[in-house]
């Protein structure tokens, strides 16, 4: 138990001592959110709409935390850790590769509820917050806590396949932004994007966060087929994926 | 028995990287020593032995794999933390509550490292920093492949006098991959030599030094005086710069070290040289191809 306490110990810092982290997962949802609530309540003179506004972007952009944390951060150090050996030299310390994961991930999820307590505090000092129904803080926390493990998912199957740090960091680089053009968090909303990119951004969770999260904050009734439908499509893929670069990594063992 | 190879081949593709047909035994503290030149296999065994690559045959060991040690040729770490917390978690412990630990960090000279990440480490720090892991472990059987490899003349000597002191009085088996001869004089007693993917011979280094040299053999410059001077004693193979002569005897070797004495020539004698041994290991199994 004490080990297990050390060994997560040990993958926080690893987490931390990751600069990539720090500065996209936890600077970047900060500026982003307070830079684009600036802009979008310049011309609000309504309290009540300046909330609306600051919460409805304040809960989009936390989005961005799973999303650098889990799939940038995590996926930078696996690679880094594959291209240098280090899973296999760990094991020839009796750690394998199945507890590193364990305690990655229960790092990883430790972490991020940190920085999501720390960007709340951040939210309520200095923005305006609607209060959450119990049932919208619960099904926000469910949202963030699947994309998490998604994002994990993913970021695992790709460092592991591709092992190179730098390809890896150039494909998760695509996706961070992408994700981020896509669900309407760089400016572009999904109202005003073309008909062709809103099916695109109908496929991803994150553009029902960033889009309907205050209807579901605040309690309102919200229909969440598109949205389920949307989290089952990227969570098969990354099981998939999951499952396939532990099967590569397994036959690669064995050849 | 520690463990025992049998039968082992491993291929990597196509191409067949290490062949063993005979046993190889290694018993309850025999300290090996694994000799060869680049590509002869000597990793590819190690690494069979440790279960890292896949192989035909038996590798057949009472001992778990956490009861084998192993500092690779290349060893690395996260760099997002100092390397004291990465020793922290791998060792399951802490350095100011373990005070063999703190002896070993002391012995081996660590402590102003503590505090640096690894990849701010130099060569013979990082490789002290494995060898402390390794040396925690405590392991029956431990192996230690080139460790010494890219480190400068002082750091190598001063880190093999450290790790023969350590293993002096222990008695953990160690199974010893190196390039460089002295090195093996010092910290093994057994020798495996391989070539090509095969092995050449294993055994005792004395027993192996009778066999391919004799008794003993004196060593001296080559030059035409000393090849004339000595055209009349048994010459073993030996590297270009050197004569290296077989004393079968003690009579021949007094007679032989006389003549060297009257004449003021320096020579070395030794019953153990690991370079001339291996040389003539190999000659011989070279020559014994060519006649088959």
């Amino acid at each position: 138990m004490k080990n297990k306490r050390n060994m997560i110990l040990f993958e926080l810092r690893n987490i931390t001592g990751n600069p990539y982290v720090h500065l996209f997962g936890i600077a970047m949802p900060i500026l982003m959110s307070y830079i684009v609530i600036r802009a979008a309540c310049a011309e609000a003179a309504d309290p009540e709409t300046i909330a609306v506004i600051s919460t409805s972007v304040f809960l989009g952009m936390g989005t961005i935390i799973p999303l650098a944390i889990a799939l940038m951060g995590y996926a930078a150090t696996r690679a880094q850790e594959m291209e240098k050996g280090i899973p296999e030299r760990l094991e020839l310390f009796g750690i394998s590769s199945r507890t590193t994961l364990h305690n990655r991930i229960a790092a990883e999820l430790i972490f991020i509820l940190a920085v999501f307590i720390l960007y709340f505090i951040y939210g309520c000092l200095f923005l305006t917050i609607k209060a959450p129904a119990l049932s919208g803080i619960t099904i926000y926390t469910a949202c963030m806590l699947a994309l998490t493990v998604i994002f994990l998912c993913i970021a695992h199957g790709i460092a592991t396949f591709l092992k190179k740090f730098g390809p890896t960091y150039c494909l998760v680089m695509i996706f961070y932004f992408a994700i981020m053009l896509f669900s309407g968090m760089m400016g572009l909303s999904y109202d005003s994007m073309p008909t062709g990119v809103q099916t695109i951004a109908k496929l991803l969770p994150t553009t029902y966060i960033t889009n309907d999260i205050y209807t579901i904050w605040t309690g309102e009734r919200y229909r969440y087929a598109g949205m389920l439908q949307s989290f089952l499509l990227w969570a098969a893929a990354a099981g998939i994926l999951f499952v396939a670069s532990g099967s590569r990594r397994h036959m690669a063992e064995n050849r | 028995m520690l463990l025992t190879i049998q039968n082992l081949k491993v291929c990597y593709g196509s191409e067949t990287a290490l062949t063993i047909d005979r046993p190889i035994v290694i018993e309850k503290g025999d300290r090996i020593g694994v000799i060869g030149s680049n590509g002869a296999g000597k990793t590819t065994l190690v690494r069979s032995i440790l279960g890292l690559v896949n192989y035909k045959g038996t590798i057949r060991t009472d001992l778990s794999p956490e009861q084998m040690a192993a500092h690779m040729q290349f060893n690395e770490y996260t760099d997002s933390m100092p390397v004291k917390y990465i020793m922290e978690a791998i060792l399951a412990t802490r350095i100011s509550q373990n005070p063999k630990l703190k002896e070993l960090i002391s012995y081996l000279e660590f402590e102003p490292c503590l505090k640096k990440k690894y990849s701010r480490l130099s060569g013979g720090q990082k490789q002290r920093f494995t060898i402390i892991l390794v040396m925690m472990q405590d392991a029956p059987l431990t192996f230690y492949d080139e460790v010494t490899s890219g480190l400068d003349f002082e750091t190598r000597q001063k880190l093999v006098e450290k790790l023969a002191g350590w293993y002096r009085d222990k008695s953990a088996g160690l199974c010893i991959v190196s390039h460089y001869y002295d090195e093996l004089e010092q910290l093994a007693d057994k020798l495996l030599i391989l070539d090509k993917g095969k092995v050449v011979d294993y055994g005792r280094t004395k027993e192996l030094f009778h066999k391919y040299c004799g008794r003993a053999v004196i060593i001296l410059d080559r030059c035409a005086e000393h090849e004339e001077l000595t055209a009349g004693y048994r010459r073993l193979a030996s590297p270009a710069h050197l004569i290296a002569l077989s004393c079968d005897n003690e009579d021949v070797e007094k007679e032989l070290a006389g003549l060297l004495l009257s004449r003021n020539i320096n020579y070395k004698r030794s019953n153990q040289d690991i370079e001339i041994l291996y040389i003539n290991a190999k000659k011989r199994e070279s020559e014994e191809n060519n006649e088959k």
